[in-house]
């Protein structure tokens, strides 16, 4: 860990540039925020969840998220950077995980704002709504929202090992990153097949949505809830499978 | 021989390439069924290497060195066949085996690009987990050996080819790795910066008793460093041997070529049934074949026969040993 730090703290050098992409990043939350506000200043409810509730589940996905943007970066670049520059070359020479590498060797700590925020967001809905938490539910709740950054960041990193295979670059990426937006809003009022997939093909719903149910105390899909590690643990133990399938297939470049 | 450090049987890569179509219909149809061709990078090699040894390994541009390379460092699975460095399968037990070697590619830096060079050092003293006691050690010999700290605070792209190929060789053995591969480290180098390197890798071999593999195009680099040397050509095993007996077995010519202060006499011209050529203003040539003859006899005679004012011994160029490889193969 504290070779990342390391290189953190290398890359940090330019602070001005980072309190204004951490600015940046704030604007485009805050604008998500606005777009609640607007949408709850002319109906009360949306499908049985009032705006503070809606607060409460967009601010609790924007946790696990923050951490999943911190870390993501290099993965939407890794077909580019690594595979056809032939940089995993490198990756693998050196005695540390490819995917551990690869994740902590481009951060964007200006993500960390959101989880930031979201914290934020979630207390001040729980105040609104009068909702208390026993010190267990802390504890629940930071587990789980690690689950969830854990889930994000399985599907992804799966979805990325792919590149091993597929060598152009084919749209794969938004459609899936369209979906876990989908996640981030109350699966209920979905159609059948969008809540399926979310619950049961690529799993995002486990990230925001079941927790945030269980926690604002509705009384509905209990099972899911405590399944949320469960389904963590399965996303990673996927993808890490796939990754490793896929640097065994790694062909490198000729020079 | 102890056991050996590096141990390859039979080693294969294939390289399936597909190659794009032009057209959308082509290109629907190649998703379907895509024409593929393969080349055999490397074919069926076998060697092994012993502690301590610095091994050449040479061959034409595309004979398949990178990839045996790459294959011994665990960044590909080879398609067939094994291999075992430092008691462990590359590209099975990869993360525990990288630790225990140093890699160099010539052509492309192992170190952040974009970062002051110490950093990097930093970094890599985190990821092999050196003490700060034996990290300091270590930059002291690179700084004394490679002359690091003069630019240790730049940035790796901004440094010469030269000064980034010294950082690059001090990182690979910031950790004292027993085993060391080099893909081409004198790659586009001046000749002070060759020099440079090649002392290193003599005095670290020296000291630690590293072992070498390294590929490269300057055959100077393997005449200074390597007594033994591997052949390869289209992915074949070609030689493995002392780099003397290569040279016996593919050229096995001495010339002697000497200065006289009197012309000679015509009928003088011929040895053994071999011809002495004239090659220049009093100056004449003997060619012979080692397995033949000894040189020495040559000599011998020579100096009995003319009146000689000066004599020197050529052997072969490496060079041209190799080009005839490359040509007409080994018999
Ligand atoms: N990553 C790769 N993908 C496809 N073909 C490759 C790749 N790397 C090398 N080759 C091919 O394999 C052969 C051997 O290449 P290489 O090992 O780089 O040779 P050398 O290092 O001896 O010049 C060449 O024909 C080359 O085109
Ligand atoms: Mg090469």
């Amino acid at each position: 860990m504290l070779y990342f730090s390391q290189y953190a703290k290398a890359r940090l050098e330019y602070r001005l540039d980072f309190f204004s992409s951490v600015f940046a990043s704030f604007l485009g939350t805050a604008a998500a925020f606005g777009f609640l506000l607007i949408v709850f200043s002319r109906v009360p409810a949306v499908h049985g969840w009032t705006f503070e509730e809606m607060v409460f589940l967009y601010g609790f996905s924007l946790i696990p998220l923050g951490i999943f943007n911190v870390l993501s970066w290099n993965l939407y670049l890794f077909s580019d950077r690594y595979l056809i520059e032939g940089r995993f070359d490198r990756v693998l020479v050196r005695p540390v995980n490819s995917i551990f590498q690869v994740l902590f060797e481009a951060f964007r700590l200006e993500s960390l704002q959101e989880s930031v925020t979201g914290i934020a967001a979630v207390v001040w809905a729980s105040r609104k709504m009068g909702l208390s938490f026993s010190a267990p539910d802390v504890v629940l709740f930071v587990l789980w929202t690690f689950c969830g950054a854990a889930i994000y960041l399985a599907i992804f990193i799966g979805l990325t090992a792919t590149s091993f295979w597929i060598e152009d670059r084919i749209g794969i990426v938004p459609p899936v990153f369209n979906l876990m937006q989908f996640g981030r809003y109350p699966l209920t009022i979905y159609d059948g097949w969008i809540r399926f997939t979310l619950s049961f093909v690529i799993p995002f719903a486990f990230a925001s949505f079941y927790p945030v149910v269980h926690f604002l105390k509705r009384g509905e899909f209990a099972r899911e809830f405590w399944a949320v590690p469960l389904i963590a643990a399965a996303c990673l133990a996927i993808a890490w499978t796939i990754w490793d399938r896929g640097v065994r297939r790694y062909h490198s470049t000729g020079s | 021989m102890t056991e050996p450090i590096v141990r390859v049987e039979r080693l294969t890569k294939v390289f399936r390439s597909y190659r794009r179509e032009e057209g959308l219909r082509a290109a629907l149809k190649s998703l379907v069924r895509r024409k593929s061709s393969e080349v055999a990078a490397v074919a069926d090699v076998t060697f092994t290497i012993g502690r301590g040894e610095m091994v050449g390994y040479i061959g034409a541009n595309g004979a398949g060195k990178s990839t045996t390379i790459k294959m011994l460092t665990g960044i590909l699975t080879p398609t067939s066949g094994d291999v075992v460095g430092n008691g462990f399968v590359p590209w099975r037990d990869r993360t525990r085996y990288v630790a225990t070697i140093g890699v160099v590619f010539g052509q492309r830096t192992q170190l952040w690009w974009d970062i002051a060079v110490v950093e990097s050092f930093r970094l890599l003293k985190e990821i092999y987990g050196l003490s700060e006691a034996e990290y300091r050690e270590r930059m002291a010999l690179f700084d004394k050996v490679l002359g690091l700290g003069a630019y240790l605070h730049q940035p790796v792209r901004k440094l010469s080819l030269g000064e980034r190929m010294r950082c690059d060789l001090a990182a690979s053995l910031l950790h004292r790795p027993p085993l060391l591969f080099l893909d081409e480290p004198t790659i586009g180098l001046d000749i002070v910066a060759k020099a440079n390197v090649r002392e290193f890798l003599e005095e670290i071999n020296r000291q630690e008793g590293t072992t070498v593999l390294l590929t490269t195009h300057d055959l100077a680099d393997i005449e200074t460093l390597c007594r033994r040397v591997i052949v390869i050509d289209h992915g074949k095993l070609l030689f493995d041997g002392a780099l003397d007996e290569l040279r016996d077995r593919i050229l096995p010519i001495t010339s002697i070529v000497f200065d006289v202060k009197r012309a000679p006499d015509a009928r003088d011209l011929e040895w053994n049934g071999r011809p002495i050529r004239e090659v220049g203003l009093h100056r004449y040539r003997l060619d012979l074949d080692r397995r033949e003859a000894a040189p020495a006899t040559a000599v011998k005679e020579i100096v009995n026969r003319f009146d000689v004012s000066d004599l020197k011994i050529e052997e072969p160029e490496i060079e041209a040993v190799v080009k005839r490889i490359y040509q007409e193969g080994i018999s």
